[in-house]
């Protein structure tokens, strides 16, 4: 199997994992995005949506960084900066949910 | 070695079709989706500061600015859930008939827009 079919299939298959996350992420995110300190935190700390929640950025990020690969796949000829541009972005799509994840275990 | 792969066309090249309204908007919508996602893991990080430091986030939050960018921001989510199931059902090898693309192209955009009040009253308790 070539690379181009292996992230066609991660694509999919994080895109059907995701779906249910970012709808219930949303309807979350409505109920609580102008609550007080204390609704806030205390969604952020609840064992079930703090487990969802690191699911739901953890395979947004999986996701976004195939996609967005594509992209510049189809719009960046120079390859030099085509593979700095694809380094960055798998990097900041570890880094960024891995410092969250850390901050929302110091959360109490 | 130089890659001598053909760029795709720049979109400006095509007569639009829903089809590539919808098809670009789904590019358009995970980019911001990302930011999004990046700005709320950041609005998540800040939660260790504590109460007192909440205060200027839960105004900006509760300002009409706020709740548009929320609101947006549901908007944005709805219009990639809805395209990204278009986009498996075609996988599929279903809907490519050009009547049916047409169709389905206008239920990702118009239900996206239903799909946005509809999780914003859920969220809110209003149903």
């Amino acid at each position: 199997m070539n690379l181009a079919t292996k992230k066609w299939i991660l694509l999919k298959i994080s895109s059907i994992i995701l779906l249910p996350l970012m709808f219930w992420f949303a309807i979350n995110f409505a109920s609580i995005f102008n609550g007080s300190y204390s609704e806030v935190v205390g969604f952020f700390t609840n064992p079930v949506s703090k487990s969802l929640f690191i699911f739901f950025i953890i395979f947004a990020y999986f996701f976004s960084a195939l996609n967005i690969s594509e992209v510049f796949e189809d719009y960046i000829g120079n390859e030099k900066i085509k593979y700095v541009a694809n380094r960055l972005l798998f990097f900041s799509a570890i880094i960024i949910p891995l410092l969250t994840i850390i901050f929302l275990f110091n959360l109490n | 070695m130089e890659n001598k792969n053909p760029l795709s066309p720049h979109i400006q090249i095509y007569r639009w079709h829903i089809s590539s309204l919808v098809s670009i908007s789904h590019r358009i919508t995970g980019i911001i989706n990302i930011v999004a996602i990046t700005l709320i893991c950041i609005w998540v990080s800040l939660l260790v500061l504590g109460n007192a430091n909440y205060d200027p986030i839960n105004q900006l939050l509760n300002s009409i600015f706020g709740k548009f960018i929320a609101v947006g921001l549901i908007w944005s989510f709805s219009f990639q859930m809805l395209s990204e199931v278009r986009h498996l059902i075609m996988d599929m090898g279903y809907g490519y008939e050009l009547q049916t693309t047409r169709i389905t192209g206008v239920a990702v955009i118009v239900g996206s827009f239903l799909l946005t009040i509809l999780i914003y009253l859920v969220g809110a308790n209003f149903i």
